[in-house]
């Protein structure tokens, strides 16, 4: 421990929250990074992981728009093992207006996003599961980004530059000197001990709970809570991102993600006091079935893995009922030219696709206010693990072994997959199969990437992510995780066993439903599991 | 082909109709699509989850239940014999007269039990342990099975536990494949000489214990090579089950199916039922995906083809059906009233299944087919994990219905 | 609205492992990822990127043992072949030419037949064979005969086909016809003895099963195409089209389709085992067989993967029981390990024998004066491994058959059925 004084205390561990401790930390502040629950537990980690190229929003802000292609292009250089470059189609369907098209591409191009309008048949023949009724396609440089990835690269970066980072930690109150924000006041929610740090700067990042911070700190920042579900498919079905040409709406966006592929998404305007307590109902998955499968038929003959949703962290500005119409534009607020409070910024709106330009502005103004003078470098130096060469060079001594070899690791963790020692007797074994990752990268996470339960190590790693939901690979993993502390770690392996329910449940039909009767045999029927069932809902 | 009985289902339910069947004279075929839940088998039967004597219990099940179809007495009657039944095919199996005992789950939580395999760990009571220490054994690098949570639940119980891991160089080869350290390949190497070093090792690790718990991964084949480690070591050992596979599930299957076909059963496996053809209200034959030009005819059939996971019955996002011959399913009409938000609460979809009359003759379009009866866990009314009576829903059914179609009922 | 549950064949796994215990390979070999890993698993990440493609797939025997454990019907076995000849890189060589090329190398052989043979035993061939291309020496090849079945028929039998008013059409196979004629004079013997003529296919290529897992797609879909269109020929005559060896009527019925890509679904109902069509005859009283009193054999029958995949062996071993003389002894269904060509290669011979212990224990336990199996790799394996004499239940029955008898019953039932 460095003490209990930072120059910047950054509150949320988004991707917006950790970009941000990056920033701050590569520009030699004394940084702390504190989040409530885990990393990406919010609206990071339930997202479409669309790398947009912008091209969604050219018709309705093109300021978005511009903002999404540079980074866009900022993404595919540093974010190398985050990122897929898999390129995007926005099409056509006979029941659209093939008008929009003409608009659609002058758009793009005047926000600088490179939109080729190309035959139908050239983009049926590109990507194979599109819908083969389209009468016109575009295609944008769209990619895929895997958040979860995103966020864990950041944070030990951040690391890296001597950051400090603190989860399952949450700010209960502030620390006032008059108006000024002078700290926090913590709350460890694993062992519920309260400790108070300082610091010049106080950076909320809560996204859409920064609204309850700002609060907290006596300022008003109305945020928009528009709920967004999605739905997993249990392969990848499509290689292209598959966007409908047309003004943006319900589902009309197919993402490819690593083994996975997701559509996405509803919107509905939600209370405000819903935003913790969110499940797909059946007629949001019915909305994305069937608008889905226009993307792609092969949608209504596959697996559907689970359901989930989301909130956009969007600022509300006017009544639109949607949420839709809102820019997507950041919001970065001095609050102490806004509110009188000194000390104190919030960082919100935005979009995953921009975390980097919000943490850079939201940096350059605590920099200021701090007095410091060193320009953002996070446009260009590369994050841990996607370092061209290294990168290159895991790749290749990984896929020239013969077997499973962890494969699929290297995707993951990019360069940094050589910090996994599977040369123990047992580290190669895998205990996500349907993922494939082995007992060497679960070590890894649990010693290098802030694991501290089951939950966490999915997002680190895909364990219980793939087909069946961690039918055999959760119990290996507690197995492996109990570390003396038995009761908890089957606690935890209840917790996650309904977490992996609650998604399933909304799409519980055919193999899904199958594989949760399964699930229940053996960790019901054979284990006895329910004795550890959770008193309250883990994150 | 012409049969008396045709029984579709190859699994716990079916084996026990088919070879009960054989048994009392008559000339059965089985057709089972692949092999059967048995290859999850926690080593325990259950009858019911329950801290009273049965006959109490089964006063209090619901109407709809396949127990309270039967009658508690005929249950009760049935339940009595499964022991001696199972024996019949050499599957040994204890338990105690018309009450639960408890095993040991591979994650240290005491289960109730009707019916234990022998060599299991069996506890008469889940507040006390017959042993005050014990070494819990695991195969080195076996992801499947904690010797922790075992430790953990049987210290709260006052044992003195200690964890130990063997490692076997005839292992070191199979660790070579990432994924394949599984029970029933371990199985398959802790065979002959091995068991030697096993007990050797067992013996040298387990000082002063009362007893050695292992995982059950002896004998996929036949229950020799754990006989024969019991015999070379110094303590008592008992096996706790593990994740899947099962190596005495499969063991069991095995013996069963071998069993039904040395009294004469047919048995195909990695066949389906595609259909059959109806004559009012019989079942008259069947057709099958491999011998789709024939109709397999009987004078009786029954379907014992298991829940969703043995595809016995199917769900799309509208409805949850029967496939083979599309039978009246009692089951919650919107999807939404399927299951509930909590993984361990009960959930609807696991009572669903085949209606029937009271003789277990299943209902298609609003009438009983005379020689079509339904067992086990394709009948609707029970939940197998929340009441805890999968084993003995499957075995007793399935002996009350060989009997009802052999004596003419 | 109704929308489907998967069609993803692949995504039908529920992960149980149940396939792992059934699968020969991986049970003596680790090097082998397993049907699971290999099949449904390994699908979805070569659907991401073939750079996942594993070579050790080509340790699957494709016996299809896992297909048939499969408690959720997942074509296990077809995905990993699948994958091999979508993704390997490993180009076939001289060996796998040779050893794939059955009808070249047999017309070739069959011409010098006894010249053949002899020289393959020569321990001098067989050490050039082991150390050039890779063939184990340990392995006895099939004899080449110094008639090929065809010449004979069309010099003895075809003529005499013709007096018959019912016909089924004989798919021989590359063994029946170039090493061991004698099973498809039996097949003639006894279908003449029902009262059926036999036609050969107009153009017969080898079923392509070994060019397959050799790795040569191309050439396999050139023979496949001809025999489909010879038995369309047969079917469109109303003749069954009917086979002795249980891997060429698999690989014609259910590996056509999904690795070669073609159509056979017009024309897959027709094309049969030969003792699936006798035993129907039969079982539905259109035919009767009548044995000989004096024979007198203990027969074990093993069942070959692939008729255990098509389910058949109930037939073949029914029509055995049917024999007065026959002491039957149904052996525990297990892999005998020599997969067609896979058991030949240097590198495979310990696999191909270890898994086949288990059945050569079997077998000497059960001290049969013969074994009884539908396959003729299968027939090698076992003859070369255990020493007991193998036969198809096809040259069996035709042995143990009462020709005249038969023939006389047989025209009885035709005139009854003319009387009615």
């Amino acid at each position: 421990m460095k003490g209990n004084n930072y120059d910047v205390i950054i509150i949320g561990g988004g991707i917006t929250g950790a970009g941000t401790a990056r920033d701050c930390a590569m520009r030699g502040l004394r940084t702390l990074l504190v989040e409530r629950y885990d990393f990406t537990s919010g609206a990071t980690g339930r997202n479409h992981g669309l790398l947009h190229s912008g091209a969604r929003y050219a018709v309705t802000d093109r300021e978005s728009a511009t903002e999404c292609i540079q980074e866009n292009m900022i993404l595919r250089k540093i974010a190398a093992h985050c990122v897929e470059e898999t390129g995007g189609l926005f099409i056509t369907l006979p029941e659209d207006d093939l008008s929009y098209q003409a608009l659609f591409a002058s758009a793009c191009k005047a926000a600088g996003i490179d939109a080729e309008i190309i035959d139908p048949k050239e983009a049926i023949s590109l990507e194979k599961s599109v819908n083969p009724s389209i009468i016109g396609a575009v295609r944008v440089p769209d990619g895929a980004v895997d958040p979860f990835r995103l966020t864990t690269a950041n944070v030990v970066d951040a690391r890296g530059f001597g950051a400090e980072v603190l989860t399952y930690t949450e700010v209960v109150g502030f620390i006032r000197d008059g108006e000024r924000v002078v700290g926090v006041e913590l709350r460890d929610n694993i062992t519920k001990t309260r400790s108070r740090k300082y610091a010049g700067i106080v950076i909320n990042a809560g996204g859409i709970w920064g609204h309850r911070i700002a609060a907290m700190a006596g300022a008003t920042v109305n945020m928009f809570p528009a709920k967004g579900a999605l739905l997993i498919f249990g392969h990848r079905v499509n290689n292209m991102v598959i966007n409908r040409c047309r003004k943006p709406s319900d589902a009309d966006i197919l993402v490819p993600g690593d083994t996975i592929s997701l559509i996405g998404t509803t919107s509905s305007r939600i209370p405000y006091d819903e935003i913790d307590y969110m499940s797909v109902t059946p007629e949001e998955v019915e909305i994305l079935m069937r608008e889905g499968r226009k993307l792609a038929p092969s949608l209504g003959t596959t697996r559907v893995l689970r359901a989930y949703a989301g909130v956009r962290p969007l600022v509300a500005s006017d009544n639109d009922p949607s949420g839709r119409s809102i820019s997507r534009g950041i919001v970065c607020l001095d609050h102490e030219k806004r509110d009188g409070i000194p000390g104190f910024i919030t960082i919100t709106g935005g979009k995953l696709m921009t975390y980097r330009l919000m943490a850079e502005q939201a940096t350059d103004l605590a920099c200021r206010k701090l007095g410091v003078r060193k320009s953002c470098e996070t446009a260009s130096t590369p994050l841990p693990g996607s370092e061209k060469k290294a990168k290159k060079k895991e790749a290749k001594r990984v896929f020239s072994m013969p077997g499973l070899g962890g494969k699929a690791a290297v995707g993951r963790h990019g360069g940094r997959n050589g910090r996994i020692d599977n040369s123990d007797r047992n580290g190669a074994s895998l205990v996500c199969e349907c993922e494939e990752v082995s007992v060497g990268e679960v070590k890894y996470a649990l010693q290098e990437l802030d694991t501290r339960n089951l939950i966490n190590l999915r997002r680190r790693t895909r364990v219980g992510m793939g087909t069946c939901q961690g039918e055999l690979c959760a119990c290996r993993a507690a197995g492996l995780m109990a570390n003396g502390c038995t009761a908890k770690a089957l606690e935890d392996l209840a917790v996650f066993m309904n977490e992996r329910w609650k998604g399933m449940q909304p799409v519980a039909w055919g193999e899904t439903l199958s594989e949760a009767q399964f699930t229940s045999w053996i960790y019901e029927g054979v284990c006895g599991l329910s004795r550890f069932k959770e008193k309250k809902g883990g994150m | 082909m012409n049969f008396d009985t045709i029984i579709i289902g190859g699994g716990l339910s079916g084996l026990t109709a088919g070879i009960e069947l054989q048994k009392r004279g008559q000339k059965t075929l089985m057709i089972s699509s692949g092999q059967s839940a048995l290859h999850f088998f926690s080593g325990s039967f259950e009858f019911l989850n329950t801290e009273e004597d049965y006959p109490e219990a089964l006063k209090k099940l619901p109407a709809g239940h396949p127990y309270s179809l039967m009658g508690a007495e005929k249950v009760l009657e049935t339940a009595s014999k499964v022991q001696d039944f199972f024996a019949g095919a050499g599957v040994v199996l204890n338990g105690e007269e018309g009450r639960n005992h408890f095993r040991i789950t591979p994650i240290g939580v005491l289960k109730q039990a009707w019916l234990t395999l022998e060599d299991y760990a069996r506890l008469p009571s889940d507040k006390s342990l017959p042993w005050k220490k014990v070494t819990i054994a695991n195969i080195e690098g076996f992801l499947d099975f904690h010797p922790d949570f075992i430790a953990a639940g049987l210290e709260e119980l006052g044992a003195e536990c200690h964890c130990r891991s063997i490692s076997l160089p005839e292992l070191d080869r199979l660790r070579n494949n990432p994924s394949e350290m599984r029970s029933a390949n371990i199985a398959r190497a802790l065979t002959g000489s091995v068991i030697g070093n096993l007990a050797k090792r067992l013996s040298d690790v387990s000082a002063g214990s009362d007893v050695i718990l292992l995982p059950a991964v002896l004998g996929l084949d036949d229950p020799r090579p754990a006989q024969s480690l019991k015999v070379r070591t110094d303590r008592p050992i008992e096996y706790i089950a593990t994740l899947p596979p099962s190596v005495p599930g499969i063991r069991t299957q095995m013996m069963l199916k071998n069993f039904y076909t040395r009294l004469g059963g047919t048995y195909l496996l990695g066949d389906s039922v595609t259909g059959g053809d109806f004559e009012g209200r019989k079942l008259k034959g069947i057709r099958t995906v491999n011998h789709s030009d024939k109709l397999f005819c009987a004078d009786n059939f029954i379907l014992a083809s298991g829940s969703f996971f043995s595809r016995g019955l199917l769900s799309t996002p509208s409805g949850i059906f029967e496939p083979v011959f599309d039978l009246q399913v009692n089951c919650p009409q919107e999807r939404r009233d399927w299951t509930k938000e909590n993984f361990f609460d009960r959930q609807p979809y696991m009572g669903c299944g085949v209606a029937t009359d009271g003789q277990f003759r299943a209902l298609r379009k609003g009438e009983s087919i005379e020689n079509l009866r339904v067992c086990g866990s394709l009948l609707s009314g029970s939940d197998a994990i929340n009441e805890g009576c999968g084993a003995g829903v499957a075995t007793i059914t399935a002996l009350h219905i060989a009997e009802n179609i052999t004596e003419g009922k | 609205m109704e929308y489907n549950t998967s069609e993803n064949n692949f995504e039908q796994c529920m992960k149980c492992t149940v396939c792992t215990v059934y699968c020969p390979m991986l049970a003596v070999n680790p090097d082998f990822p397993g049907p699971k890993q290999a099949g449904p698993d390994g699908e979805r990440y070569r659907l991401k990127d073939p750079s996942f493609y594993d070579e050790a797939l080509k340790y699957c025997l494709n016996c299809k043992r896992c297909e048939i454990s499969c408690p959720s019907n997942v074509k296990i076995g077809d995905i990993i072949q699948k994958a091999r000849l979508d993704y390997s890189a490993i180009k076939p060589g001289l060996r796998e030419f040779a050893l794939s090329h059955t009808d070249l190398i047999g017309t070739a052989a069959s011409v010098i037949g006894p010249v053949v043979n002899d020289v393959l035993k020569l321990g001098a061939v067989q050490y050039a064979m082991d150390t050039m291309m890779g063939v184990d020496r340990r392995r006895t090849f099939p004899e080449y005969s110094r008639e090929r079945f065809t010449l004979w028929f069309r010099r003895n039998a075809r003529a005499a086909q013709e007096k018959y008013s019912r016909f089924v059409t004989y798919f021989h196979g590359c063994y029946a016809n170039y090493n061991y004629p004698k099973l498809a004079q039996d097949f003639v013997k006894i279908l003449n003895a029902l009262g059926y003529g036999v036609h050969l296919m107009e153009k017969e290529k080898c079923c392509g099963v070994a060019l397959i897992s050799n790795g040569f797609r191309k050439d396999a879909i050139r023979g496949a195409k001809k025999n489909l269109k010879s038995i369309r020929e047969a079917v469109a005559k109303s003749e069954p089209v009917l086979a002795t060896s249980s891997t060429c009527t698999f690989t014609i019925r259910d590996e056509y389709p999904h690795l070669l890509g073609l159509d056979n679904s017009d024309i897959r109902g027709s094309v049969m085992m030969a003792t699936r069509f006798i035993f129907n005859l039969i079982d539905s009283g259109k035919a009767v067989l009548v044995f000989r009193n004096d024979y007198r054999h203990r027969i074990a029958y093993h069942t070959p993967c692939h008729l255990e995949k098509l389910g058949w062996s109930i037939y073949s071993t029914s029509l055995l029981k049917m024999i007065p003389g026959v002491d039957f002894v149904m052996l525990d269904s297990q892999c005998c390990g020599i997969a067609g060509t896979f058991g030949f290669k240097k590198e495979n011979y310990q696999y191909s024998q270890k898994i086949g212990e288990g059945l050569f224990r079997q077998i000497s336990e059960a001290e049969p004066d013969m074994v009884a199996t539908d396959c003729e790799t299968c027939k090698w394996q076992i003859e070369m491994s255990t020493g007991f004499k193998v036969e198809n239940p096809i040259s069996i029955l035709a042995d143990a058959l009462d020709v005249e008898a038969t023939i006389e019953a047989n025209a009885a039932l035709g005139t009854e059925a003319a009387d009615k």
